[in-house]
Formats: C-alpha cells, structure tokens, sequence
C-alpha cells in the first residue's frame, strides 16, 4: 500500500519535474502586434513582420505590365503576340513554413498583367504544359470559340491561340476555366488584362492588385487572404509612393469561397470606376465591396507623407493576410496640385 | 550423454530462433531499403494539440506529433486569426514527440477559443477551449487548497463509511453475504464509471494513434493480472502469518478504492484546472456522497475479524487519499495520457477485489452465489451508485 503511494507520488514528481527544469537556453525575442516584446527559447512562428524570401515577389508583380511583342496588321491594327505557359506541379512556399501547390500562368499566382488598347488584336500563345486540362477565359467580349470553355487544351504541350479584338476598355480577369472550375480557379490560373483607353487615362503610379485566398487545406474555406498572393507580404513591405502623385490601382477580386471581399484605405478616399469600363468615376469613397471577379480602377492621391493602411474592412480577411501599408513620402517636385481657390 | 544432451538443447534454441530470423528476412524484405511493395499512397501528416494553457497575455498549447511523419510546425491562431507566436523547442516534431507553442494574445476569463495550428503542408489542426481560465500555478496555497478537497472527496466520506463496521459486525451471515456482495455491487460500478471516463477522456484529447479503447483494455487486463497473481500470493501468505484474510482482502479493497479514488482527483483537479468551476463543486459533493458507500466495502470484510482501530484508519487513508495526488496531478500537470492509464489501473485493480470478495463468499459456503442475499446485494449496490452518482 504504501508501495502504491510511492509510485503514484514519484509519477506525480516525474510528470511536474521536466517542466520546472526547462533549460533556459539562447533566447530570441519578438514584438506582437500589440507591442508586447516576448522572449522564447525556440523558434518565431510569424508570417506578419518577418521578411520572408519568397519565390513569388509581389513587389515585382505590382507595376509590371506586358504589352505583348508589338506587330502592325496589314489593315494597320496593331497587333500583340502573348505566351502565356500552365503549369500545375509546383510548390510554392505561400507564408513562412507553409507550402501549397499553386497551378501557373507563366509560373507565378496571379499570371502575368496583360495591357493592350481597345482595338488591339490580342494574340495569347497558349501551351499547356500541365498534367490536366486547362483553358484561358477572358471576361471582356471576343467570339465564342475564344472564350476558352467548349476547348478544353490537353496537358503535356497542348497549344491554342486565342485571338481577339481588345475590349472594351477597363480591367478584367482571366482564369482557367476547367471543371472543376472552382478548383482550377483556387490553385491560380488567374490573371488581370488591362484594356487602355486610345485616348490613354492620365498619368499616374499605376500598380494591379488582385486579392486572393489560399484554401491550404482544401476544406473548402480560405486559410490565407492576400493582395497578390503572399499573406501580409504589403505589410512587411510597404508600397512606396509619393505625395500628391496621382495613384491608379487596377482591383480584381479572384476570392472563392466567400462571397464578398472589399477594399478600405486609410487617411483618404478613392474615386472609383466600376469595371474601369467608364471614364468618369462613379463612386468617391474609402470602401468598395466586390463580388468574385468584380473589379474596378481606384485612383487618388495623398497630401500628407506616412505610413497609411489598406485592408479589406471583413476584418477576418485582413487578420489573415489581406493587409497592407502605402509608405507615402514627401514629394519635393510636385508641390500642391490643387487649384487656389479665390485667386 | 551430455553431449548429445547439450546439442539437443542447441537444436531447441534454433528452433525457437529460426522463425524469428524469417519474421526478420521478412520485414526486410518488405520494408528495408529499395523496397517498394508496400510505396501505397501518401501518408497523412497529424498533430493532436494536448493542452491549451492560459497564461498572463499568453495562450499556450502543447502539441504532438500523433502522424506517421515527421511534421514541421509553420503558424498559429486564435479563433481562426492568425498570430505570430513562439514554438519551443523547437518546430520541427518528429513521431511522438512534442513542442509547445507561445502565441502571445490577451484573452478574455471565460470566453470560448479555438486554437489553431498549420503545420507546413498547409493543413489546419485546432482544439476548442469552452472557456478560458488562468492555467494554475503550482503554488503551496493551491496545493494546500487541493489537498483539503481531497481529504473531504476521499478521506472523511471513506472514514465515514468505515463507521457501519459496528453494525456489519453484528448481523447473520447471511446478512453480512448481502453486504458482501452489495460492496462487490458498489465495486463493480466503480469499475465502469472509471472505464467510462477513461474512454471519454480518450474521446476528447487522446490520439488516434494511441488506439484509446485499447489502451485502456490492456492496462485494465495487467492491472487485474498483476493484482490478482500478487493478491493471490498476499492472501496465501497471510494463511501462514498472523494477518488476517479479511484484513488482506479489505487491503486489496483499499488499494482499488485508492486507485479509482485517485481519478476522481484526477477529475476534479482537471476540471478546476479547466475553470468549470460550477462544474467541479457537483464534482465534489457528488463524490463526497458517492465515496461514503466506499467506506462500506471495506468495512464489510474487516467485520469478520478483530477490531483493528489502527488498521481500520489505515486503510481509510490507503482508499482516500490518492483523491488528493489525483487533484494535484489533475490540476498542476494533466496529461490525458496518464489520467487514462490511473483510471484504467482502478479499473483492473477493482474487477480483481470483486473476484477475490466472490471468492471469499463462495468459500464460506454459498457455493452459487445464488443466494437472495447474494443477488439483492449485488443489485443494491449497483442501484445505491447509481441514484448517488446522478448527483454528480
């Protein structure tokens, strides 16, 4: 009896004692986003303020455009040649630590920014050198055996050309569109094509942003959300812009699974054009909610230097990546653009 | 002669080698390097979260690695929200083994969470917490406070029940049959309320690969094998010595009463550690109630014999007082892994005292045990449980 009592005292010593014990080895320390600093002896666990080398770099993507190789038709229509590759065997690391299987326009998630000018004829080399069938559907108007859905294009070197008129004017997505659509559509193969105005919008700092989901685990609901793929990655690189520049941002909302995404910026308002299909804005806000694949052009400019926040406003989202920062910085060649009222 | 002896035995060593030898070409063969008969599909990374801990500003959980692989620990997050976060020792965990994650977060007392880890393929594990309280810090205050629940959950109902014994003592043999058996009744319950609660437990934090109702099938059988080869060798023992037979059998009560007591600490401990706190006063009264009945079984066999005060006190103390190491562990360092083998150990340990009071029956001669002292008893017993657990 008292045996027992002994061996349950001694399991009870044993199973207090390593935690007491606990070497205090090396410590690293980390703030929270609340500000608290804490001190660990193992290993940071944090996708928000570690810089991350990533294979996807989202500063790259942001202001870079493809205008295609230019050729002139024999009608004078200027022509623009695209090679646009599938690919679905890669992995990519999407946040620290955490690799996902992303399926590739020209190998990076969303593919690349198509710009062309209404009237253009658009001419999208397409090679599958995926394992499964895939397809580009363009939203925009093109006739039906360019729509990229009764042709589904065989794996392993399957070609196609889509060839189409560019328009109309505005922004706009374009994705596989394989069944299972929603799969295809949530591993990647998506993209935006800018459509120009001839007449050519003003000019400004002009960057695309297209906000995603990651679905990691394939349950159907998004583990990440992101601007242009990498959870936080604006936050722990702020966009760098200037004051009183003026600012386009081309918006695409590719998020499956939930209904509805939207964009709030902070410290100032956006005029907005729905579709970018208008050349007058419609809207002059600091919150836009978009639908799957609703788009649109935002432009402004800020008047006061700092660190300003854009987040969607479903605050889930942004707690899951969809979070940026524009770093604005003082001007000192443009002063006030504003007209002197009185003067 | 003892040549031929001695290569008989040889020949009885190889062939008590030989098939093992084929198991190992065997295993070789089928998984040994260049192998791939058995290359069948992918195998599934699991992590099981443990414990969830409340800390000042700081949310713990410790985490195992319960898959086939090893796995590599990439995020955290609260109620779905990522959070960066501290992994010690480090994250990458290898079968079984163990890491705890540090998510810095100022939680609500009271509030559900769910904590969430992803591990590096991107799949999300969580644990639901039903409401946040402060982890307990193993202070002498605590201790103190849990040792006094002890003693009124275990001790005092125990000794309390130990005071029939007068009224045991007085009664026919066939009187003193029926509480024979209502005590093997009483038992009896005991053992499937451990058994119940050691698979809940099992349910609700353990495992998979630990195969839970296994588990607790096998450390029910050692435990009842192991008691039932040493009682056995106990009471043989005391035929020859001056210890009485009825005081060996109330010894062997006590011990599967303190066994089955010391996860009722375990649960109580737990369940104040948790912050049920409502929760755990039903616990305590319920079990305070219940634990008296407890005193009777081992008063019944001790009537038999001569008072021994001291003895009678002494098994009092071997029955009840686990309840306070159980409440210790439970609240200081749970582990659902070890409350399922104590409550698993009381399970084996009180089937073995019921054979050995069966036995003690049939030996003084109801040879059946078909008696309508015998069978009222038994059912008696069973039902007294039942109504008083129903207050847990």
């Amino acid at each position: 009896m008292i045996l027992v009592i002994f061996v349950i005292f001694g399991i009870s010593i044993i199973m207090i004692f390593p935690t007491i014990s606990e070497a205090q080895s090396e410590q690293k320390t980390f703030v929270t986003h609340s500000g608290a600093v804490v001190k660990t002896s193992g290993e940071i666990l944090d996708p928000l303020y570690t810089v991350s080398s990533v294979e996807f770099d989202p500063e790259q993507y942001l202001r870079n455009f493809e205008y295609g190789r230019l050729s002139v038709s024999e009608t004078g229509q200027t022509i623009r040649d695209y090679t646009i590759i599938a690919e679905d065997d890669k992995i990519q690391e999407i946040s620290p630590g955490i690799f996902y299987n992303v399926w590739t326009f020209n190998g990076t998630v969303p593919g690349p920014t198509i710009r062309a000018t209404e009237g253009d004829i658009v001419r999208v080399h397409f090679i599958n050198n995926g394992s499964k069938e895939h397809t580009i559907h363009f939203h925009g108007i093109h006739p039906a055996g360019m729509d990229g859905v009764f042709e589904p294009i065989g794996g392993n070197g399957g070609q196609f050309i889509y060839e189409f008129e560019a328009g109309p004017v505005g922004v706009h997505p374009y994705h596989c569109h394989v069944m299972p659509l929603e799969e295809h559509i949530v591993h990647g193969l998506y993209g935006v094509f800018i459509v120009d105005p001839k007449e050519k919008r003003p000019p400004a700092d002009e960057m695309v942003m297209v906000l995603n989901g990651l679905d990691t685990d394939f349950d159907t609901e998004n583990n990440f959300y992101a601007v242009n793929t990498i959870p936080f990655y604006y936050q722990h690189h702020p966009i760098q812009i200037n004051t009183n520049e003026l600012i386009r941002v081309y918006v695409v909302n590719m998020v499956e699974f939930d209904p509805i995404n939207n964009l709030h910026l902070h410290g100032n308002l956006y005029r907005y054009y729905p579709t970018g299909t208008d050349l007058i804005p419609s809207f002059y806000t600091d919150m836009i909610t978009l639908s799957q694949t609703e788009r649109g052009i935002m432009e402004f400019e800020y008047e006061y230097p700092g660190k300003y926040l854009f987040h969607a406003h479903k605050v889930e989202f942004s707690e899951k990546g969809w979070v940026g920062i524009f770093l604005v910085k003082d001007n000192p060649d443009k002063t006030s653009q504003k007209v002197e009222y009185g003067t | 002669m003892e040549l031929s002896n001695n290569s008989s035995k040889v020949k009885v060593i190889a062939s008590g080698l030989i098939p093992f030898a084929f198991v190992i070409i065997m295993m070789a063969y089928i998984f040994g390097p260049g192998a791939d008969l058995l290359d069948l599909g992918v195998p599934l990374p699991e992590i099981t979260i443990e414990k969830v801990d409340f800390h000042d500003s700081e949310i713990q959980a410790t985490v195992r690695n319960t898959g086939p692989i090893p796995v590599e620990i990439a995020m955290a997050d609260v109620n779905d929200r990522i959070q960066p976060a501290a992994v010690e020792p480090d994250r990458f965990i290898e079968r079984f083994e163990s890491a705890l994650v540090r998510i810095p977060f100022e939680w609500n007392e009271a509030e559900p969470y769910i904590i969430g880890i992803t591990i590096g393929d991107g799949t999300r594990f969580e644990k639901e917490i039903e409401a946040a309280a402060p982890a307990l810090e193993p202070t002498i205050d605590l201790a103190i406070f849990f040792a006094i629940i002890g003693t009124y959950v275990g001790i005092i109902p125990v000794m309390i029940g130990l005071l029939w014994l007068p009224f045991i003592k007085k009664i026919s043999k066939q009187k003193f049959h029926f509480f024979l058996a209502l005590t093997a009744g009483l038992l009896f319950f005991l053992a499937i309320d451990s058994i119940e609660e050691a698979v809940e437990v099992s349910n609700e934090s353990l495992a998979g690969s630990f195969n839970g109702i296994l588990l607790i099938t096998t450390v029910i059988v050692l435990s009842f094998l192991g008691l039932f080869y040493s009682g056995n060798k106990l009471v043989s023992r005391v035929n020859s010595s001056k210890l009485a037979k009825p005081v060996a059998i109330a010894l062997m009560i006590s011990i599967g009463i303190g066994l089955h007591n010391f996860g009722e600490g375990l649960a109580i401990g737990a369940s104040v550690g948790l912050g049920s706190v409502a929760f755990s006063t039903f616990l305590i009264v319920g079990f305070a109630l219940h634990n008296t009945t407890e005193g009777i079984a081992i008063a019944a066999p001790m009537s038999r014999g001569k008072l021994m005060i001291g003895k009678l006190a002494a098994m009092g103390m071997i029955a009840g007082s686990p309840a306070i190491f159980g409440a210790w562990l439970g609240g200081f360092v749970y582990s659902p892994f070890t409350s399922i083998i104590f409550l698993s150990i009381g399970a084996g340990a009180i089937f073995q005292v019921i054979i050995v009071i069966l036995k003690w029956i049939r030996d003084e001669g109801d040879s059946t045990l078909s008696s309508a002292s015998v069978a009222s008893g038994f059912a008696f017993g069973m039902l007294v449980m039942y109504l008083t657990s129903i207050l847990i």
